[in-house]
């Protein structure tokens, strides 16, 4: 007897595997200290942490492993030290790294583990998390929260559907020092232009709180920094007071695009593995400036400016938003109906339809962009990068940790087909709903492909030897295919001058990926993703590109013996495109009479179809298709029943009801939102969430 | 263009402490937070020696959900002492804790987790601390983790439902947990988060004078330049188009289904359609929301069910708040044969100053309507001589919600009411036992007395799957009371959140029960 009595007497034989689980949990965040102490309490033998972050003040009011005295430390580090206390016979090791360093985690290291549990903040980690673990085939628990909703999902290599069988919607929010100091894709200059830039010049410029994308609360480098900002905000606010003057452009562009920049440049740890940022200088670009005006400029919103068209629009735009300022000031003072008149100021917000701040956030954003070395977008790309931030509570985090670990159980015993895809829900009807496993999307671009390995000896390695070599003579492949590397193509039929380039010269190092494209018009394979290693000397004389025994038999495989294993693929080929866009069971599937095991939750315990109907559709809302809802709503409206809309007590069910002519036709329309809504959203996405 | 108004909602700068909170205040507002940080929350924890954990985790991580969202204070009483098991699965206890009271070194490890939270301790016996009912009398919210002694579950189930006082009981073993909720006999919530689209309100079919005048300004589309065919605004193509439709209608507005599709090929066929895109946006969206907004006005369930509650009917010098604004809004139903009006405008495509003038004359309509609830509320007051005047904001969130305010009705405890023999209560679970899917055996299991209760019943229905029933039963068994810390950490997270909406007063807390069968994933909510 002892401290797990507990957990042996209710887990029965799964006990001991799961003391000899060796399991990774990637994210030390809301879901993962929550997942932490379950993982510790549950008595998993062996546990690796990996975070990226340094923990912030703001993370201590729900990521309960850490203290005021933490602050400043790397989340993973503390999080080991402080659940470790919890069970001595767990053995703990903390990463403070970034999981997408293919260097410190190559596929070895995810094929180590029994089981992956995935506690993200961001789609590109997922994605990259989702890729590895298909490709070493290790299962993944998955999950996320957003406010009180949250999802858990298990993915398993050919066996359930993959994170990137459904098509997934862009990230909302986005840790202030990303936005403020280490932006590296378009979206974090934009919401740096839309949330923090427009709200300090025109809006209520207390700070970035009130904007919808940027998150204050969340991931800070270190308090140091957050503190840098501040004072950067505050002498911004100065500069303010100036506005109207003819310097103002002036000021406000030295100041954000020239003198924060210069004082990031001096942060040496910043840049150990980012590109240097490069200030830009009013001055230089105002001599350089054409005489083109921002009349012509403007309206062209579907190409890319040039750095000096953005600096032409940045400073008319500004002009524009300053005048309507100042005119507005009396404006807002005379139709205010604020009843508190210290609340009275007038502001500008940003609004995609109003050509000014558009104006603004697109020029603003690009000369940031072009600081930063980031691709810069088109006014039309710009607009369509706008979303909402994101609650999180620590409930949901707690109730979907809990998930995650029972879904883990399941994957233990090897059991997909009773895994769960799980969704929370706040409403008063019931609490979590869950369905079965999604089985593959067969035209999944990263797990509906064949997966291999290709040893290879990057000296005397050609791209040749890849080609003829291995894929027109081991694998049958015709003269027509693509091969691409991380970036792009680096061969199709028409640059054979790339055959004779090695592996070297091309770039294609140990742990870098492959993918061919069969462009065989008739029956094409799949595509295959080839895993580049270099890790087995492949001796002198032998071929110098081998395809890898499969990973069972590599593990077996002797060192001696290694030179002459070679290994052999099945590629499937591609599925026929499907006559019709969706078939039918799927809209049933999906969305109207599937039965999902979820006992009768409409809050009366007996109108048990009804219920289903109605979760069944609310279930689809959750995957971030208002427009359902939306839809769902307007026809409950549109019957006039009086009762639609009730949350706990499910009258329509006009899906089924006949005799009503109004009932059918809309039930029919309700069918079709849910479609529509699957084939645009894909349910059972995990959106951006706490991390 | 879109139009939204040239003055934006005029935004205070928020506080400190909104700014630590600020994730979770979008969920629950300023109001929900105070709520929250007034209220004192008490955990009662049997002492049940080797007897399993006692549902003591799920209560425990309940009390951590609820302590970082910062309640102001909570209380634990529980008598025991550590053991090594708790160790294994209590994550609020430490090696030193072996042997020490579970309360301290738990509400101890609790308050770390926040410094704007105050922890209690009572370690002295819950039989002794129940000799004194009265003592109970800080706490607004009551969580039991069972199993309690019968007779200490009944007199604080009985204190809570004589006082008003909310009330949770969970129950956590092995792969199962559940919780029930008693809430006060009535449960009034205005601000229940209804889904955003279903607030739009633009009453095209009962449109007031103002409304009216503004489609006559309009005089004859037809003879509308492009540009301006082009931006009226949805809501006043519709009015524009009923009238018409009413003209060769005998004056009736559309009513069938038909009658709608016919309105909307109406509206879509006005559109000018000899220009670049081919159409007119605005008349796509005028077409988009016919099935919507072309319907009269019908009020909610859960509002009639307030109209006809006692409470609403009878206003005397002892009614609560709620119930005069309810009575007053009941008299303006009466009256006008609508709600109040919310006065929210949903986007639509127009020029800013159209769009503007149409918003103002909702909002005025809107402000209208406040005031003639208000009046009457004044007058009740007064003839009732209140002394607490009630704020005008309550009055005027309570208009804006009026279509989608609930009042739920709680009763005793299920688990008590069962223990009583309760007529209706057995009749409806073994209704429910009926059902093939049902969790039910699982809170039945956990009932201990309840079982040998329901033998005879259930023995003489064919009806029930036993295999089933058996199953869950046999699981509670084989657990025996051993708590597991995943499950009873989900169930910590449902609870808190139920816990959270009762505080709040905001959403719609589940009324009554809720079962949680980890292995299946699924979940049963009930009302027994």
């Amino acid at each position: 007897m002892g401290r797990d009595k507990y957990p042996r007497q209710s887990l029965g034989a799964l006990h001991s595997q799961i003391k000899q689980a060796r399991v990774l949990l990637i994210g030390a965040g809301g879901i993962g200290c929550e997942l932490l102490k379950n993982l510790v309490l549950t008595g998993f033998g062996e546990i690796h942490i990996i975070d990226l972050d340094t923990i912030d003040l703001s993370n201590l009011n729900r990521q309960f492993l850490f203290r005021q005295e933490h602050i400043k430390k790397p989340k993973a580090l503390v999080a080991k030290e402080v659940a470790s206390k919890f069970n001595p016979s767990c053995t703990l090791t903390a990463h403070h790294a970034n999981i997408k360093d293919t260097q410190l985690f190559p596929l070895s290291f995810f094929r180590s583990f029994t089981l992956v549990f995935n506690a993200l903040d961001n789609l590109d980690a997922r994605r990259h998390v989702n890729k590895m673990c298909l490709a070493a085939d290790v299962p993944l628990i998955e999950s996320g929260t957003t406010g009180f909703n949250g999802q858990v999902q298990v993915i398993k290599k050919g066996k359930t559907a993959c994170y990137d069988c459904t098509e997934k919607e862009v990230p909302k929010t986005y840790p202030v020092c990303t936005i403020r100091s280490t932006p590296s894709q378009p979206i974090h200059c934009i919401v740096w232009a839309k949330s923090y830039l427009l709200p300090e010049l025109f809006g209520v410029g207390e700070d970035e709180e009130t904007s919808d994308q940027l998150d204050t609360s969340e991931d800070a480098d270190n308090a140091e920094e957050i503190r840098n900002l501040k004072a950067e905000a505050q002498a911004l606010k100065k500069i303010r007071e100036s506005m109207g003057n003819d310097d103002f452009a002036k000021q406000v562009f030295n100041k954000v695009f020239r003198d924060d920049i210069d004082r990031l440049r001096g942060m040496e740890d910043m840049w150990k593995s980012r590109t240097r940022p490069t200030s830009l200088n009013y001055e230089a670009l105002q001599s350089e400036a054409s005489s083109s005006t921002d009349a012509t400029i403007s309206p062209s919103d579907q190409n890319t400016w040039t750095l000096l068209e953005n600096f032409a629009i940045f400073k008319s735009s500004l002009h524009a938003l300053s005048m309507r300022l100042k005119q507005n000031a009396g404006i807002a003072i005379a139709a205010t109906e604020a009843t508190n008149p210290a609340a009275v100021r007038p502001v500008i917000t940003f609004d995609k339809d109003d050509p000014d701040t558009l104006d603004f956030v697109t020029s603003a954003s690009n000369l940031r962009s072009h600081i930063f070395s980031i691709p810069l977008q088109s006014k039309f790309t710009v607009k369509q990068m706008a979303g909402n931030i994101i609650p999180a509570i620590a409930t949901t985090n707690a109730m979907t940790a809990g998930l995650c670990v029972m879904q883990a159980f399941k994957v233990l015993r090897g059991d997909y087909f009773r895994a769960k895809m799980l969704f929370l829900e706040n409403s008063g009807a019931r609490a979590l709903n869950s369905e079965p496993p999604r089985p593959p999307n067969p035209e999944c671009a990263v797990c509906g492909i064949a997966t291999g390995q290709v040893d290879v000896d990057p000296e005397r390695a050609t791209l040749n030897d890849l080609v003829d070599g291995v894929l027109k003579s081991e694998l049958g492949y015709g003269e027509e295919m693509t091969i691409m590397n991380e970036v792009g193509p680096i061969y199709d039929p028409d640059m054979e001058d790339m055959l004779p380039k090695t592996f070297r010269e091309l770039g294609l190092r140990d742990e870098t990926f492959l993918t061919v494209i069969d462009d065989d018009e008739e029956n094409p394979r799949v595509n295959l993703q080839l895993a580049v290693s270099s890790k087995r000397k492949l001796p002198a004389g032998s071929r110098p590109v081998v395809l890898a025994p499969t990973t069972a038999a590599m593990e077996d495989g002797r060192p001696e013996e290694a030179g002459q294993q070679r290994g052999t693929l099945e590629i499937a080929r591609k599925p026929k495109k499907a006559t019709s866009d969706r078939p039918e069971e799927m809209v049933e599937g999906n969305g109207v009479t599937v039965v999902i095991a979820n006992g009768a939750a409409n809050g009366t315990g007996t109108g048990k179809g009804k219920g289903k109907v109605k979760r069944s559709a609310d279930e689809a809302g959750l995957d971030g298709a208002d427009t359902l809802k939306r839809k769902l709503a307007a026809d409950d409206d549109g019957t006039g029943s009086g009762a639609a809309g009730d949350a706990s007590v499910v009258t329509n069910d006009s899906t089924k009801s006949n005799g009503d002519v109004d009932g059918d036709a809309l039930g029919f329309d309700r069918a079709q939102a849910i479609m529509l809504d699957d084939a645009a959203a894909g349910d059972g996405s995990i959106v951006i969430d706490d991390d | 263009m879109t139009a939204t108004a040239t003055t934006p909602p005029l935004i205070q700068a928020p506080t400190a402490k909104e700014k630590k909170y600020d994730r979770q205040l979008r969920l629950w507002a300023a109001s929900g937070q105070q709520a929250l940080e007034d209220s004192h929350v008490l955990l009662v924890i049997a002492s049940n020696g080797d007897d399993g954990s006692g549902s003591s985790v799920a209560g425990v991580e309940t009390l951590k959900n609820l302590v970082l969202p910062s309640i102001g204070n909570f209380t634990i009483a529980d008598s025991a002492k550590v053991t090594e098991a708790d160790l294994g699965i209590n994550f609020f206890l430490r090696s030193q804790s072996l042997g020490q009271s579970r309360a301290e070194e738990c509400k101890q490890l609790l308050e770390e987790l926040n410094p704007d939270v105050q922890g209690h301790a009572i370690t002295t016996p819950l039989s002794d601390l129940l000799k004194d009912p009265s003592r109970l009398r800080p706490y607004n919210l009551i969580i039991l983790c069972a199993p309690l002694p019968q007779e200490q579950r009944r007199i604080i189930c009985e204190y809570a439902q004589q006082y008003s006082v909310c009330l949770i009981h969970i129950q956590s073993a092995g792969f199962y947990s559940s919780f029930s909720i008693q809430l006060p006999s009535v449960f009034p919530i205005v601000d229940t988060h209804p889904d955003p689209d279903s607030i739009q309100d633009l009453r095209l079919l009962s449109p007031w004078p103002e409304l009216l005048a503004e489609v006559k300004a309009l005089d004859d589309l037809d003879k509308l330049e492009d540009h301006d065919h082009g931006h009226v605004p949805y809501a006043l193509i519709l009015l524009y188009y009923l009238e018409k439709w009413k003209q060769n209608n005998e004056g009736k507005a559309p009513d069938t289904f038909k009658d709608k599709t016919q309105f909307r090929d109406m509206v879509r066929a006005a559109a000018r359609t000899d220009n670049a895109e081919g159409g007119e946006e605005n008349f796509d969206e005028a077409a988009a929301a016919v099935l919507k907004t072309v319907a009269p006005f019908s009020i909610k369930s859960g509002c009639r069910e307030m109209f006809e509650k006692d409470s609403c009917k009878v206003i005397n010098e002892d009614s609560a708040s709620f119930w005069i604004i309810a009575a007053a809004i009941k008299t303006f139903y009466e009256t006008h044969g609508v709600l109040p009006l919310p006065g929210s405008l949903p986007d639509m495509k127009a020029k800013s100053a159209d769009y503007i003038k149409l918003q103002n004359i909702y909002k005025s309509k809107a402000r209208k309507d406040v005031a003639e609830v208000s009046q009457s509320v004044r007058s009740m007051e007064k003839k009732f001589s209140r002394k607490d005047v009630i704020p005008d904001g309550e009055i005027e969130a309570f208009c804006k919600n009026a279509a989608h305010v609930k009042v739920l009705e709680g009763s005793l405890l299920p688990q008590l009411r069962i223990e009583k023999g309760d007529i209706q209560t057995r009749k409806t679970m073994l209704n429910e036992l009926q059902n093939t899917e049902t969790l039910l055996p699982i809170l039945l299991a956990f009932e201990n007395g309840s079982r040998s209760q329901l033998d005879d019943m259930i023995a003489n229905n064919g009806k029930i799957d036993f295999e089933a029933l058996n199953n869950q039963f046999a699981e509670v068994d084989r657990v025996g009371g051993r708590e597991l810390h995943n499950i009873s950490s989900v169930t910590g997270g449902m609870v808190a959140q139920e816990a959270i909406k009762i505080i709040t007063r905001q959403y719609v807390p589940v009324n009554n029960t809720c079962i949680f069968d980890g292995i299946g994933g699924t979940t049963l909510v009930l009302k027994l």
